[in-house]
């Protein structure tokens, strides 16, 4: 068999479909581990120890647990305890949990670089913990962990492929409707697979201008 | 008569299945070292059109999903060469390549971490470039990958879950089977989890070990 990959244009518009849903669900999910991420994030570096070690429990268990396994823990328990939910918010809710785990090991580590001295500044100025948390640590440390923050979000982009196996037909999805419709699965996936990649190159270049301009004053440093 | 209940059996099928994704874990982790490293070699010879090719393929295979790239293989590779891919064989193909593109990169940062003046020092005393590799770089670019790569195989422990969805009865496929008879998804979903937890742990502390034995000659003896 040759490799031809003309026989695939009539399936771009199915494809194109199923490429917006994974758009969708990753856009959801970056939001929702963001604002989990940030949460934990804060968890952990407070300075009451059960707290930081709930939140230490909740990254460690996400982290080293396949996320095949969590998908399927949501997908097939919440029904089970009466919540009826459709597979695209059980995998936007599961997609942002794991990413929540991930993303808030990064944004600990930006709050931990914070220099001291900024705390005590604010301190001393009198203000209060909430506030000096929202206005102070909260800028310096998502400007400093963009670039990490996005590589997480690449990755949730490659993870978001597991959705799939949930009934899901986001872009791996409606790629093996395809694949099975027009018996030539190494076409379709190969080009699916210069998809990806060229779509998570595209998100990292984004990324990278997005760092620069945050950290535009301090160049020197960071860049 | 129903069979929905637990069974001492099943004890077998979970133990069978970490058996298989344990097995499959460690043969493509010892391919993927061995052919990762190869490919930093070929680029510290700095062959010239192969180390281009490599950096490619590597970067490719990095920024696409791991699903895509298996469905590549076993639905693909059979379609287009003509050849039988059973799924064992799909799962060791993928994911020993998978491991090789990031085990390559990280070999490839161990041996640009080792000062220039060491290498230059190396050539004055007259060793060929093959000595230098083995005798000056390889035992010091070793201690300091060990960290990176613990961190890998924890993430590549738990990529082999995605090899269920070929069809390869790995813990993951347990579970699903377990899932689908007893219809009690938290409590089958919790162990396979705790089972991918525990093994993950021990991945990490293994990895903590061997790097403080590598790192012991750096290490402050007192006087």
């Amino acid at each position: 068999m040759t490799f031809d990959v003309t026989i695939l244009a009539p399936h771009v518009p199915f494809i194109l479909k199923g490429a917006l849903l994974t758009a969708e669900a990753c856009a959801l999910a970056l939001v929702g581990s963001l604002i989990i991420g940030l949460l934990v994030a804060a968890l952990r570096t407070s300075s009451s120890a059960i707290l930081s070690r709930a939140a230490f429990v909740y990254v460690d268990l996400f982290r080293n647990i396949p996320f095949i396994v969590q998908l399927f823990f949501f997908f097939y328990g919440l029904p089970e305890i009466g919540i009826y939910i459709d597979a695209f918010t059980t995998g936007v809710i599961a997609l942002s949990i794991a990413g929540g785990a991930f993303s808030s090991d990064v944004i600990r580590s930006g709050i931990l670089a914070i220099d001291t001295g900024i705390l005590e500044a604010a301190e001393v100025s009198g203000l209060s913990k909430p506030v000096i948390f929202r206005k102070i640590v909260m800028p310096i440390a998502l400007r400093t962990s963009i670039r990490p923050l996005g590589s997480v979000f690449i990755n949730l982009v490659l993870t978001s492929s597991i959705l799939s196996t949930i009934t899901l037909n986001e872009l791996t999805g409606s790629a093996k409707i395809v694949a099975s419709d027009t018996f030539r699965p190494f076409e379709v996936y190969a080009v699916l697979l210069i998809v990806y990649a060229s779509l998570t190159y595209l998100v990292s270049l984004a990324i990278g201008a997005l760092h620069r301009h945050l950290n535009r004053d301090r160049m020197p440093d960071v860049a | 008569m129903r069979y929905t209940s637990f069974t001492s059996y099943d004890f077998v099928l979970l133990a069978q299945g970490l058996g298989v994704s344990l097995a499959l874990f460690l043969a493509t982790t010892l391919i993927g070292l061995l052919v990762g490293t190869i490919w930093a070699v070929i680029r510290f010879y700095r062959v010239p059109v192969l180390t281009q090719f490599i950096t490619f393929f590597a970067e490719l295979l990095k920024n696409s999903p791991v699903l895509v790239q298996l469905f590549l293989v076993f639905f693909g590779l059979p379609a287009v060469a003509k050849i039988n891919v059973t799924p064992v064989e799909a799962a060791v193909i993928t994911l020993s390549g998978n491991t090789a593109a990031f085990i390559y990169v990280i070999a490839v940062s161990a041996i640009e971490s080792i000062g220039r003046d060491q290498i230059e020092s190396a050539r004055v005393f007259g060793l060929p470039r093959w000595q230098i590799l083995r005798h000056v770089i390889a035992p010091q670019a070793m201690a300091f990958a060990v960290g990176p790569l613990t961190g890998l195989l924890v993430n590549q422990l738990q990529v082999t879950s995605l090899i269920s969805v070929i069809g390869v009865v790995d813990l993951t496929k347990i579970g699903n089977i377990l899932n689908l008879r007893t219809l009690k998804p938290f409590i089958v979903w919790t162990i396979v989890g705790g089972l991918y937890y525990v093994t993950a742990k021990l991945v990490a502390l293994g990895g903590a070990k061997l790097e403080r034995r590598l790192r012991a000659h750096t290490a402050w003896k007192g006087l």
